[in-house]
């Protein structure tokens, strides 16, 4: 640290700025401490994710999931990391070595970062020492947030890259693609949170839930995070980056041993810190829900938030698993025309609408104007609905008409849209027996529905 | 850094106040440039929802409508000034509505309305802009989207953008927003460049080349406007000039070297928008590369806007430190008028060429701004006016001779051998061109020059005019041999085949003609009624004499 | 700085448990050289070669990259708004709604003209 006086008095001054008096003040132990908490925590809910991920997946499929190991087989995932750092570290010959070894190292280290940020719960007293539940707060916390997802990326990027192989490669690249579609749905659903809380520090916007949690009264941007926090962490329905199906495994088909276990850490850890932006940004953080406080006003001190903050969080990573159970994955097309077309459109019109509203009832204006721009706004999305399902509607149409030309078509001429098909004359796979003429003449249709029998 | 300086830089960089009441601004005065942003949004617009088939029309009328409208609100705008001649600035003095911005933004219109016609041109062959800019040159996709008849209609909006830019340039009165203006201005010429239908590998690396000059550029202008704020603590114009004249603003103590490297580092990206040698070697492989209407534009607005800036820049807010940065331009101006005159002589490609020639009376101008009087501005504006239009229509006459085979544009000066008894008419308006270029009595080039060259004689500049005197001979001999050669030589076997001027190129043409003439044979409106007049400011007595808004 | 040291220090920790676990699955696991394991994996047929240099990708992705600055900055833009919306007023409101529609011409443009597509 520097001696300069006019830097000191600067650092002073942004920990006296309002709304940061608890933060900054920490003895080092103290810090270190949370801080290791906090990897702990991380590390544990990592391993119990993996396990409840696989034993739910299991119970909603009508089978037990692993229960071998330790009660209720709990210790499974441990010995599943232990036995992947025994397996062979395989590094294939044409890799770009050093992007390699580099890719997991940027993927995991920066998705640690994030969690530092995240209040879950007020100030208590810890060893003596009064210190908040959060390892620091800053002026730009949501900020840090998003920046160390968008860094987690460059590791799928890089890793898929230096891979120098197809299917990583095209994994890297569709990662990248729908990580930063989805990353600016993500950006524009917190505008909505700024607009009310006035300010970008997690502790602040915790507090700014007091009366109603945001979830309530931005519904709309709380729906489109939940989607874009599954987006933005590779999970089903939206995990094309390592569809198993087409890519093998992605952007880490190439990685093995400890290096595989790096890219599933930071999958898991990334899912808690998005899960834990949703519970602080819209779930009210670690306040306890409403009806509690008013038949218990202690619920909102000391230890006692932790628990709301675990539950909440709880039931976000339950919300991922149980997604994963009920949607099948889309297609990557349909995941770019969703993030593209109907997010951030919506996104766009919404914070226009709230914010809008806002100014309106804030600088004075009648509740008729207010009430009319909101009525306003309702036929808005309402012409655009139609006209949306309207085109849908036309779309499908014509590709339904299409379907059916081509039906006829393949009917007519077995080899139309070239597809290979023996030809009709020749002699039989080596019998002199010429093959069937072929049908010349199309069924007539029978009825609406163009139907193809005997496929 | 000592204590009470950094607790005079917080107070300079203070968090900007949040405003009572919604800021006025007088959006009058800004109404040519919205005029314009709105026509190039529009544009957008319809190139999204438009019908392909009715898309040129649609941003053709909107373009020329635009352009139209702006020239009349700018002219309209005369009238709105304060009559003792001072400049209004409007928006948080950001920008500067004044007579020379008044002068300049007219020209740059009017020139931009005669570069719009030469896009325009669809006649007898097919425009000069490639069918699909993505396609991979000669691919199988390019012929695809040839024979479809696809066109870049996008060339309408980009060119409305680049000239908002280039309207904005002359008028910014902060260097923040000059540098926004640049790359405004700069932005969509980049692209336009690319986008030649003819050699597009060609004009590809043209616009690559455009690209990471100009980027370099930018780059050192933003340097220089970072030095200088650290010297003045305000990128206002008029702040940097109460700092400079002050001798420093109290933000730092000894801030010359400061200043001083602001000044060359901000100088260096004007020179090189402005195409002065050493800055100039983009000029002739971009004005070869780009589409030859795009180049149209480039050689009158851009070099106008660019000169605009600069002018204002070295008069407005590095005018008090006049004999700091003299010797600099001092150089670059001897550098320019002969290392430019010299290689232009070896040039055998008529768009190199013009290049060069560009380059050349870059550094004619460059003498004005060393006078650093308002006579100096009056003649550097009147040069650019006149240099304006006669290049306009000298481009003009370059997109009609097309070599035979493949139907390109004739570039190589052989061909142009003997056009003067082909087609007369066309050759004469060139011929025409070149002598004002030259600089040869009765044509607007010799009523620039002068002016020009008288305003840097009285500031003391002789021996910069004599080099200017000799350079321009050196240039007329080049000049002069082309005239010859389509005149005197005899015509060449696989001579050029010369397209009938369609409607729009007509018209470039007659105004080039005619605005040579009439400049060159009586000038006297121009120079007395429509220039700032020095004369009429010091009667006034309070503004300042060369009209600039500060 | 004292709201950024432990950061840093969250940091330290992951970064120290990363490389060394790394280190040790590198030690730890064992050694059989296999010709056939050391190929890039493409099914068991023999990899496919690969350009030097990484060759070109579909300009495709160049374009959503390109979208995505657009409106990331749009984004980065609307946050100090946000946050300061109260202060701004109807002044600060209509500035924004201008801005937004400037970009939402762009996307509209990008959408009409296919950009958008990925089927």
């Amino acid at each position: 640290m520097t001696t300069h006086p006019s830097v000191h008095a600067e650092a002073v001054r942004l920990a006296a700025e309002p709304g940061f008096e608890g933060f900054g003040t920490d003895p080092w132990w103290i810090i270190l401490i949370k801080a290791l908490v906090i990897f702990v925590f991380l590390m544990l809910c990592v391993l119990m994710m993996i396990m409840a991920d696989r034993k739910v997946m299991g119970r909603m499929q009508q089978r037990h999931g692993p229960n071998r190991l330790g009660p209720w087989g709990l210790l499974q995932s441990l010995a599943d990391g232990v036995k992947l750092s025994l397996k062979e570290d395989l590094i294939p010959r044409s890799v770009d070595k050093v992007v390699y070894i580099a890719a997991p190292m940027v993927a995991a280290i920066p998705a640690f970062l994030a969690f530092s940020v995240i209040p879950v719960g007020p100030e208590v007293s810890m060893f003596g020492v009064q210190t908040r539940l959060q390892l620091t707060d800053l002026p730009v916390a949501v900020l840090l947030v998003l920046a160390t997802a968008s860094i987690g990326v460059y590791g799928i990027v890089l890793a898929g890259w230096a891979s120098r192989s197809p299917y990583p490669l095209l994994g890297g690249l569709r990662a990248s693609a729908q990580v930063i579609s989805y990353e600016i749905a993500m950006g524009l659903s917190f505008i909505a949170v700024f607009i009310y809380s006035g300010t970008l520090s997690t502790s602040g916007i915790v507090e700014a839930q007091q009366p109603i949690w945001f979830a309530i009264i931005l519904f709309p941007s709380f729906v489109i995070y939940l989607i874009t926090m599954v987006g933005e962490t590779n999970r089903l329905p939206f995990d094309l980056a390592e569809g198993e199906g087409e890519l093998v495994g992605g952007f880490m088909t190439e990685y093995s041993s400890m290096k595989f276990t790096m890219f599933f850490l930071a999958e898991y850890v990334n899912m808690v810190t998005v899960a834990a932006m949703s519970v602080t940004l819209f779930l009210g953080g670690y306040l306890a829900p409403p009806p509690i406080t008013t038949f218990w006003p202690g619920a909102n001190e000391g230890w006692w938030p932790v628990l709301w903050w675990l539950a909440k969080f709880a039931a976000v990573m339950f919300l991922f698993i149980w997604l994963r159970g009920s949607l099948p994955r889309v297609r990557y097309d349909q995941l770019m025309q969703l993030g593209w077309k109907l997010l951030i459109p919506v996104q766009l019109v919404w914070i226009t609408a709230v914010a809008t509203i806002r100014v309106l009832r804030n600088e004075g204006y009648p509740p008729l104007v207010t009430s009319a721009v909101i009525v306003v706004f309702f036929l808005a999305v309402l012409a655009a609905l139609l006209a949306m399902s309207r085109s849908a509607e036309r779309r499908q149409a014509a590709e339904a008409e299409e379907r059916a030309r081509d039906a006829r078509a393949v009917h007519e001429d077995p080899a139309y849209g070239g597809f290979p098909v023996p030809p009709a004359h020749a002699p039989h796979y080596g019998s002199s027996v010429p093959a069937e003429e072929p049908r010349t003449a199309p069924p007539a249709p029978s009825g609406k529905r163009e139907e193809v029998t005997g496929a | 850094m000592n204590h009470a300086a950094y607790s005079a830089l917080e107070t300079t960089l203070a968090a900007p106040v949040i405003t009572q009441g919604p800021p006025d601004i007088d959006y009058g005065l800004l109404s040519p440039m919205l005029v314009i942003f709105a026509a190039g949004v529009l544009g957008v617009l319809a190139e999204a929802f438009v019908p392909r088939a009715r898309r040129r029309v649609t941003q053709l009328v909107l373009a020329l409508g635009a352009v139209l409208l702006a020239f009349v609100l700018t002219v309209s705008l005369v009238g709105a000034l304060p009559a003792d001649g001072a400049g209004i600035v409007v928006a948080f003095a950001t920008v500067a509505v004044d007579r020379p911005t008044l002068f300049l933004q007219g020209t740059i219109l009017v020139l931009a309305l005669a570069s719009l016609l030469l896009i325009a041109e669809h006649g007898q062959e097919e425009s000069s802009f490639a069918a699909q800019a993505a396609a991979v040159p000669g691919s199988e996709e390019e012929r695809e989207h040839v024979l479809a008849g696809s066109q870049h209609t996008e060339v309408y909006p980009l060119v409305l953008f680049a000239l908002l830019g280039m309207l904005l340039f002359p008028a910014a009165n902060d260097f923040l927003t000059m540098f926004i203006a640049l790359e405004v201005m700069s932005l969509p010429l980049y692209l336009l460049c690319g986008l030649a239908r003819r050699r597009r590998l060609f004009s590809q690396e043209a616009a690559v080349k455009y690209f990471l000059l100009g980027a370099f550029s930018s780059a050192f202008f933003l340097f220089g406007i970072a030095l200088v704020y650290g010297y003045a603590g305000s990128v206002n114009f008029a702040d940097v000039a109460e700092a400079v004249a002050g001798g420093g603003a109290g933000v730092i103590a000894n801030g010359e070297p400061l200043l001083l490297a602001g000044i060359a580092l901000a100088g260096v990206g004007l020179l090189f928008k402005v195409g002065a040698v050493p800055f100039h070697n983009w000029k002739p492989d971009v004005y070869q590369g780009a589409p030859t209407p795009i180049t149209a534009l480039m050689a009158s607005c851009t070099l106008v806007a660019a000169f605009g800036a600069l002018l204002r820049v070295f008069y407005v807010p590095f005018g008090g430190s006049v004999w700091e940065w003299r010797p600099m331009m001092w150089v670059v101006a001897i550098l320019t008028m002969v290392a430019a005159a010299v290689i232009a002589v070896t040039q055998r490609d008529i768009k190199r060429l013009l290049a060069y020639s560009s380059v050349v009376h870059a550094g004619f101008i460059l003498t004005a701004v060393i006078a650093a009087s308002p006579e100096g501005l009056a003649g550097a504006m009147f040069y650019l006016a006149a240099y304006g239009f006669t290049t306009v229509g000298a481009f003009a006459v370059v997109t009609l001779v097309r070599s035979r085979e493949g139907g390109g544009e004739a570039g190589d000066l052989t061909q142009w051998a003997g056009l003067g008894r082909t087609s007369p008419v066309l050759a004469g308006a060139l011929g025409l061109f070149l002598l004002a270029f030259a600089g040869i009595p009765l044509t607007s080039g010799f009523i620039g020059k002068f002016a020009v060259f008288e305003a840097a004689v009285a500031a003391g500049a002789t021996p910069l005019v004599v080099i200017g005197v000799l350079s321009s001979a050196v240039t007329a001999f080049f000049y002069v041999r082309i005239i010859v050669l389509m005149f005197f030589a005899e015509p060449a076997e696989e001579g050029p085949r010369v397209l009938r001027p369609g409607g729009p190129t007509g018209v470039v043409i007659a105004v080039g003609v005619a605005a040579t003439v009439f400049l060159g044979v009586y000038p006297g409106p121009v120079l007395d009624t429509m220039l700032p007049q020095p004369a009429e400011a010091e009667v006034a007595g309070e503004a300042p004499t060369d009209m600039f808004a500060r | 700085m004292e709201l950024y040291a432990p950061i840093f220090v969250l940091g330290g920790i992951g970064a120290g448990f990363v490389v060394l676990s790394m280190v040790v699955g590198a030690i730890a696991g064992p050694k059989r050289y296999n010709r056939a394991k050391l190929q890039a994996y493409e099914c068991g047929i023999d990899p496919t070669p690969q350009p030097v240099g990484g060759g070109r990708f579909t300009i495709k992705y160049y374009l959503t990259a390109m979208l995505f600055i657009v409106f990331d900055i749009e984004v980065i833009f609307l946050v100090p708004w946000a946050i300061h919306l109260d202060a701004l007023g109807m002044f600060g409101l209509v500035a924004m709604l201008l801005f937004l529609v400037n970009v939402s011409i762009a996307y509209a443009y990008e959408w009409r003209r296919g950009g958008l597509e990925w089927g």
